[in-house]
């Protein structure tokens, strides 16, 4: 980036110095000088006074390694409104907010572009984009497709826009009679403020559990003791058999199969074609394993398999997943969860970053499999696609599980208040 | 003077060039950039001030242009480590090889010998004194400038999160850049303690890991100066320590190694949790 002019720009992954305080971020770059000495005084009214004048109430003391990420981001907010911008970006500025902060942040925003700001939101959350703007531009591969006046279009027409023709519908979902599959009996482990506490449910085949909550509520915790990786106390059962302590390659090898929240880093092998990629994980067993060595033939039918069936585009088998987008990454990742008849299946996040149409397809994979009686546990951080695919939803905060609600009573507003911490 | 006011006077002579040495580590970690090769930049520090002290008779003049040198090499990391994107790690250990080579055949081509140069006009007791000041003076500075003036302030923020500086609207390269040419010269000037300070010439390989003795001062002291200064003067005290000990048997090969066991404590947490910085000899492309 070079000179920013007035131009300011809300990062999705805040750009904030952690250990610092509030105050020293604010003012980071244009630090107000007493002699040769920092003027902390000044430093700290500047950023009292611009959180009174855009009510995003923040302690200056605080280490924003301390805030929430709600408050990490009015701190992200009030450093780029204290360069007095005439253009403010927010990228994806939603993505890690409860649906009351989101509230707010929009409040902050309309103001903000009621007193001259020109305001550029890069989301892909339609519902925001129609509530919240007045011009919408779709972008697609790199080039602007569509321009329009956000009162005279609606969803669908902005998703047609962004998919280049009809989306295709969900698969439908089928009866099923569920059957026990995972049990999860009083879990906890992680971190600090990440961690999961004494969570207990269950997922039967033939259903999609749907996990609900803002960003950093335990979520990443809650994955990694199902799929193994972290150490845990209580018990996860697979069909009445309590599970070993940690250890992935075992779970894998009982049918406990993960879509990982970040492809390019805890699920792919990036520089890997997609034939190595797919026998990531069943290497140690057959149709993959043929005596000491892996079976070519075998790992290269399973990926010509998940290419077709995930209509993954690539020049070839061979070609290194680095050079697939991201969509097709994930229809990578997806494939190879399903494939070798998984009977659970950990999906975080199946859908960040790829477009609707790949999206549209992975979700009606999962609606499948479950169909077939995989049990699915789904962590999303989009309400709206755990409300699309679930059979029932459970509310995460601070770790804890605050509540569940059956599809046929949902509530999309206690469903919201839950995850933003109401009792 | 007393038996004590030796052992004193050991432990400052033994802890000074640590102390020029880890503020310098420390400055150059605090912005993101972990200087191992404190010990090269010790080496050219010790080595140009003894040359220049000979070529001109001037001792002072020696001390700045092993000031300078000590810069210069500190530069040449900071350059190889935000022009080039090379591996800290890498870059540091180069510098340190070529900075001892650099001055064993600097030797040879200066007093037309091996091993050590010939006695050289030095600082002096005074001069030694004035160092040893300098040393904890310095330390305060630096103290007072990393966490009291915007330079600190941007200095800290590149050595956590170059790309918050960068949105800041400063390029977090220069930041680092700037501190590696200080932490040179502190460096340098711990060089320049060991050789026209506490003797009056140059031998080869005479800073003999002390740069790395420093970089443990830094873990130990928590990445702070006056942290570091402490821990310097600890491991200068065990310095001190193996004179008194030579006679009792304990192998002083053991008290050598103690630094190193401290640092290492540091970083398990076994002595407290140290945090370093966390973008600390993490490279900054754009």
């Amino acid at each position: 980036m070079l000179a920013r002019g007035n131009v300011g720009l809300v990062h999705q992954h805040f750009e904030l110095v952690d250990r610092l305080r509030v105050w020293e971020n604010v003012v980071l770059g244009r630090e107000p000088k007493r002699g040769p000495q920092l003027d902390r005084a000044a430093a700290r009214a500047e950023v009292e006074r611009l959180s009174h004048e855009y009510g995003l109430a923040v302690d200056p003391e605080a280490a924003v390694e301390s805030l929430p990420v709600g408050i990490a981001q009015r701190v992200e907010l009030l450093r780029e409104l204290a360069r007095d911008p005439a253009v403010l970006i927010l990228d994806e500025p939603t993505a890690v907010l409860a649906p009351t902060e989101i509230d707010a942040l929009f409040a902050t925003v309309r103001a903000l572009a009621a007193r001259g700001t020109a305001v550029l939101i890069i989301t892909h959350k339609l519902q925001e984009v129609v509530a919240h703007t007045s011009r919408v531009t779709v972008m697609r591969a790199g080039s602007v497709v569509a321009r329009f006046d956000t009162e005279k279009t609606d969803v669908d027409q902005i998703a047609r826009a962004m998919v280049g023709g009809e989306l295709p519908a969900l698969a439908a979902r089928l009866e099923t009679v569920p059957k026990p599959a995972l049990a999860l009996r009083g879990v906890s482990g992680g971190e600090n403020s990440l961690a999961v506490r004494d969570a207990s449910f269950e997922v039967r085949g033939g259903e999609i559990v749907g996990v609900a909550g803002v960003e950093g509520n335990g979520q990443s915790a809650l994955a990694d003791a199902i799929a193994g990786v972290i150490p845990y106390s209580g018990a996860i059962e697979l069909e009445g058999m309590a599970l070993a302590a940690e250890n992935p390659a075992d779970r894998i090898a009982l049918g406990i199969r993960a879509i990982p929240q970040d492809r390019r880093r805890e699920a792919l092998v990036l520089p890997w074609s997609i034939v190595e990629n797919v026998a990531l994980g069943d290497q140690r067993r057959p149709p993959l394993r043929k005596g000491a060595t892996i079976d070519r033939k075998a790992a290269r039918n399973l990926a010509d398999r998940i290419v077709q069936r995930f209509d993954v585009r690539t020049p070839s088998l061979d070609a290194s997943v680095d050079s697939l987008s991201g969509g097709n990454q994930q229809k990578v990742v997806v494939g190879r969860a399903l494939s070798n008849d998984p009977k659970f299946l950990l999906v975080y996040q199946p859908t960040r970053g790829i477009d609707v149409g790949a999206a549209a397809l992975v979700q009606s994979r999962l609606i499948e499999a479950r169909n077939a009686g995989v049990a699915v546990l789904l962590i999303s951080f989009e309400l709206d696609e755990i409300l699309a695919l679930s059979d029932r939803v459970i509310v995460m905060f601070r770790g804890a599980i605050v509540g569940t609600f059956e599809r046929g009573a949902i509530d999309r507003a206690r469903i919201g208040a839950l995850m933003a911490g109401a009792a | 003077m007393s038996e004590f006011g030796h052992f004193i006077d050991l432990v400052l002579v033994k802890a000074t060039p640590l102390i020029f040495a880890a503020l310098g580590g420390v400055v150059c970690e605090r912005a993101g950039i972990l200087n191992i090769a404190l010990e090269g930049q010790l080496t050219v520090g010790a080595f140009t001030g003894v040359a220049v002290s000979y070529g001109t008779g001037n001792p002072i003049l020696g001390l700045v242009a092993g000031v300078v040198a000590g810069a210069l090499v500190g530069l040449l990391l900071g350059v190889a480590a935000t022009r080039f994107g090379v591996d800290q790690i890498v870059a540091g250990t180069g510098i340190n090889l070529l900075a001892l080579g650099g001055a064993a055949f600097g030797l040879t081509v200066v007093f037309g010998q091996p091993g050590a140069s010939s006695e050289v006009r030095a600082l002096g007791l005074r001069g030694e004194d004035v160092l040893i000041a300098c040393a904890f003076l310095g330390a305060v500075l630096l103290h007072l400038a990393l966490y009291r003036t915007p330079w600190g302030l941007r200095t800290r923020a590149s050595g956590e999160n170059p790309r918050a500086v960068r949105s800041a609207g400063v390029d977090p390269r220069n930041v680092r850049l700037m501190a590696t040419l200080l932490g040179g010269a502190l460096a340098g000037l711990g060089g320049v303690y060991l050789s026209l300070g506490e003797l009056d010439l140059y031998s080869d390989n005479m800073t003999s890991g002390r740069g790395f003795i420093a970089l443990a001062a830094v873990i130990f002291g928590r990445w702070t100066p006056l942290g570091a200064t402490g821990a310097a003067l600890g491991f200068g005290a065990l310095a001190a320590l193996q004179f008194v000990l030579q006679r009792t048997g304990i192998p002083s090969e053991l008290m050598q190694a103690l630094p190193y066991l401290a640092a290492l404590a540091a970083l398990t947490g076994i002595a407290g949790r140290a945090r370093a910085p966390q973008a600390d000899g993490v490279p900054y492309v754009e």
